[in-house]
């Protein structure tokens, strides 16, 4: 650093350093206010989206509760619209669904819920195939079903396993292949799963004792 | 040097570089005394800290949701804990999500509880004594409710989109309700009533050796010093009693019962003196009308208006001075004058009262004497204790010196196993000393304690090893056993017979008729109805269905080695068409639920399992 010997010299030299570099100080200072306010504004702004949001989502689970589906699909609608972005967008899919499930819809609930999985955050998305599964079960689309838990059920934790290996229980019942989906309902149980209706789906499918012959 | 420093030191630029680098160092290290006394938190999630109250708060909580369920202690405290961190991380991860409740929605939630209502309306004083009366700030409670209202959101996001499609309830109904038409035969043990051949005994008892098996057993000899046995020797003459009958009253004192009702006139919106004049009014109308009643037409304590007004026992220090000095001055059946508190005006009620009374010598002596002989007692008790215990380590190897140093016979014991639940053998720290390696090798045992009032010293004076009991002595019990399993075998023997020929086509009617045994036909049993033994409904519907009309046969054993052979003749689907409408949809609804609560579940296992969670629980 220079070193300075009287009061004037300092002066001087801040002067000469103001004159080279003032401007971009300014106009830095003004870039970081700029940012500051901005940043601020959005802040609010999406504070306010969501407080609205939130407002909306609280009539779409009354609506739904209440089933009142036709207010419930605006509401959910204009949720997943307007408010895209936000956590509520993904849980109005999800009711979404349900309401049109209770229609007898299932093509439009599994399309609804086909959106929902890129709406949701990430620890609903099992939620969201689980129930896609079950709709394709619904409507007799087994294979499809089997593929989508073949694609899925591979990146779920040990929490959620045996909701799938259920399911693919199921599949194979309806497919008529009870061998697997024995082994399926099996590993299910074995997964602690706590639907009751399993130990009796197993159950049902004891295989018959092979008789020797008979004498 | 310094001087140099000194001197270049003195332009404005040095000056603010030595302000910066000075406030630094100022500061250093300052969070260090802000540290001190802290205390290390009980369980850490992600960045929140949860202190030993926090933990008691949590239990105090939950228990009192639980009061009464019977579930211990330990199993509510780690649930507690559970629930503590389970709602942490979810509280968490709604935040982090950015889920938020308007100002709006708070306020409509805590005016729509019950208990801040004063007739019917949400009452702002109430809400405030409420509060206080938890410690509670009314920016606390707020916070508390605007984080369960976000939890509640994305509970909501699973449970309520839940749903239970058409095939759903009818793979349900299929399953739930399906019924299963089958006939069996119930075959009893015989009666082996032959006996068993000499070989036949020997090989069942070589093969068995464990079952004959005595247990290692020892006799103890020991010296009992007991405070009670000490007690009963004492003599105590009347000034005695006297003296420590006065010395001791409040023993036989029993405290004052009071119990007290009250109407409340919430001083709330109205403010204090219409509070008072309808108090007033209501106290002219409690002279000729049931106060019980006019509780519960009036107080604005609703909680205690619904009991007519009832507080239960009243104990001092729980009430407001005012409260306490009314209701402790009344009579019984005297109703007060309005009397104020923070809440507003009372009318209190004692409906209750058994004064203090003093039971008079004559009538406990009995319960005098023997406190008075137990208390005497307790010194010689101490003494001869320490007698005992130094004695019986100087001579370890009898119990004599110490008997005649203590003037206390030995006793002895019978033999007694380590299960035993004999004579002093029934005391667990007994047995535990008497099968102790130093007592086993023949010295005497340290001075057990048996509660506060008896002390043993034991030593073992017999010792017998486990063996195994000769053939002889057991012999009728060997052939019992072989006569019992004779009698499984056979019946085993039967039911394979007959399931054999049953497989070869024969009916089961033939073959129960020749061996004499009942057949019983049973048509569309259900999983839930009818009385069948569990062992055998279960195995009725765990059997595979028949194939092709050719029936499924299959053994059932009972515990009792009973056996049933069934044969399973049709199974029948549950009906999907129900005739109540309603039925169906209060099964899709419970469906819908199950499914909903089971995923939910998942997802918060799931957040557990990824959360940042550290216990560090004492003990």
């Amino acid at each position: 650093m220079e070193i300075y010997t009287s009061e004037e010299e300092q002066i001087a030299a801040l002067k000469r350093w103001w004159k080279s570099n003032g401007q971009a100080v300014i106009s830095g200072v003004l870039i970081a206010l700029v940012a500051i306010v901005g940043w601020n504004l959005w802040q609010s702004h999406q504070k306010d989206k969501a407080l609205q949001a939130s407002v909306l989502y609280q009539q779409l689970v009354a609506a739904v509760n209440a089933q009142k589906y036709d207010s419930a699909e605006k509401l959910s609608e204009r949720l997943r619209k307007e408010y895209d972005g936000t956590p509520y967008a993904g849980y109005a899919a999800l009711l979404q669904a349900k309401a049109l499930v209770e229609r007898d819809d299932l093509p439009e609930a599994r399309a609804t819920l086909q959106e929902a999985v890129g709406q949701v955050p990430g620890e609903l998305e099992h939620v969201v195939n689980l129930r896609l599964v079950r709709l394709l079960l619904a409507s007799g689309e087994y294979e499809q079903g089997l593929q989508l838990i073949a694609e899925k059920a591979p990146g779920s934790s040990e929490n959620f396993a045996p909701f799938y290996e259920e399911l693919k229980g199921d599949l194979y019942v309806a497919l008529d292949r009870p061998g697997e989906a024995r082994t399926a309902y099996q590993q299910g149980l074995r997964g602690g799963a706590v639907m009751p209706l399993l130990q009796f789906k197993l159950d049902d499918l004891t295989a018959p004792e092979i008789v020797e012959s008979v004498e | 040097m310094l001087l140099k420093i000194r001197e270049k030191a003195q332009g404005v630029f040095a000056w603010i570089i030595l302000l910066l680098i000075c406030i630094p160092f100022a500061l250093w290290g300052i969070q260090n005394y802000l540290d001190v006394g802290k205390e290390t938190p009980v369980v850490t999630v992600g960045d929140k800290d949860f202190f030993q109250r926090d933990v008691n708060r949590a239990y105090a909580e939950y228990s009192q949701k639980l009061a009464g369920m019977g579930v211990d202690e330990q199993t509510l405290k780690q649930q507690a804990l559970n629930k503590l961190i389970r709602d942490e991380v979810l509280l968490q991860y709604v935040q982090d999500q950015g889920l938020v409740v308007t100002d709006d929605a708070v306020r409509s939630f805590i005016s729509s509880l019950q208990y801040f209502q004063v007739e019917g309306r949400f009452d702002k004083k109430q809400y405030r004594a409420l509060l206080a009366a938890q410690n509670m700030s009314s920016a606390e409670f707020e916070h508390r409710i605007r984080n369960a209202l976000i939890m509640e959101q994305f509970q909501h996001s699973i449970l309520d989109s839940s749903f239970a499609t058409a095939y759903d309830v009818d793979r349900f109904l299929k399953i739930q309700n399906q019924q299963r038409d089958f006939e069996y035969v119930t075959i009893p043990l015989p009666k082996v009533t032959e006996t068993p051949s000499d070989e036949e005994v020997q090989a069942y008892y070589q093969q068995h050796q464990k079952d004959y098996q005595t247990p290692e057993m020892v006799a103890i000899e020991y010296i009992e010093l007991s405070l009670p046995e000490l007690a009963a020797k004492v003599q105590a003459t009347d000034q005695e009693l006297q003296a420590f009958y006065e010395e001791h009253q409040d023993l036989y004192r029993t405290e004052e019962r009071r119990k007290i009702s009250h109407i409340l006139f919430a001083a709330g919106k109205e403010g204090d003196e219409a509070a008072l004049a309808r108090a007033q009014k209501a106290r002219e109308r409690a002279e000729t009308e049931d106060f019980t009643a006019l509780a519960k037409e009036l107080s604005d304590d609703k909680f205690s208006a619904k009991q007519g007004g009832d507080l239960g026992l009243f104990s001092v220090g729980t009430m407001e001075p005012a409260f306490e000095e009314a209701a402790s001055k009344l009579k019984e059946g005297e109703i007060s004058e309005p009397v104020k508190s923070a809440y507003g005006y009372h009318l209190i009620k004692v409906t209750e009262l058994v004064p203090a009374t003093t039971k008079p010598l004559s009538e406990v002596r009995e319960e005098v004497k023997k406190a008075f002989q137990k208390s005497s007692a307790e010194n010689t008790f101490y003494e001869l204790s320490e007698i005992l215990t130094e004695v019986s380590f100087e001579q370890p190897d009898n119990l004599l010196a110490a008997s005649d140093a203590t003037g206390i016979p030995v006793k002895k014991s019978e033999l007694f196993a380590r299960d035993s639940k004999q004579g002093i053998a029934a005391e667990d720290a007994i047995r535990e000393a008497a099968f102790s390696e130093e007592v086993l090798q023949g010295n005497d045992s340290e001075p057990i304690e048996l509660g506060t009032d008896r002390l043993v010293v034991l030593r073992v004076v017999e010792h017998q090893p486990a063996a195994t009991r000769p053939l002889q002595e057991v012999r009728a019990s060997v052939i019992a056993a072989l006569q019992r399993s004779k009698a499984r075998q056979q019946a085993e023997e039967l039911a394979e017979r007959i399931k054999r020929q049953l497989l070869a086509g024969e009916s089961l009617q033939k073959l129960a008729d020749a061996q004499g045994l009942e057949l019983q036909k049973r048509t569309a049993v259900t999983r839930d109805k009818g009385d069948l033994p569990w062992q055998l409904r279960q195995a009725v519907f765990k059997a595979a269905k028949p194939v092709a009309g050719k029936p499924t046969v299959f053994i059932v054993d009972y515990s009792d080695g009973q056996k049933a052979v069934v044969s399973l003749l049709k199974v029948t689907a549950g009906s999907v068409d129900l005739q109540d409408a309603k039925q169906r949809q209060n099964i899709e609804a419970n469906i819908a639920k199950v499914q909903g609560q089971a995923v939910f579940n998942a997802v918060i296992k799931d957040l557990q399992a990824k959360a940042d969670v550290t216990i560090n629980m004492e003990k």
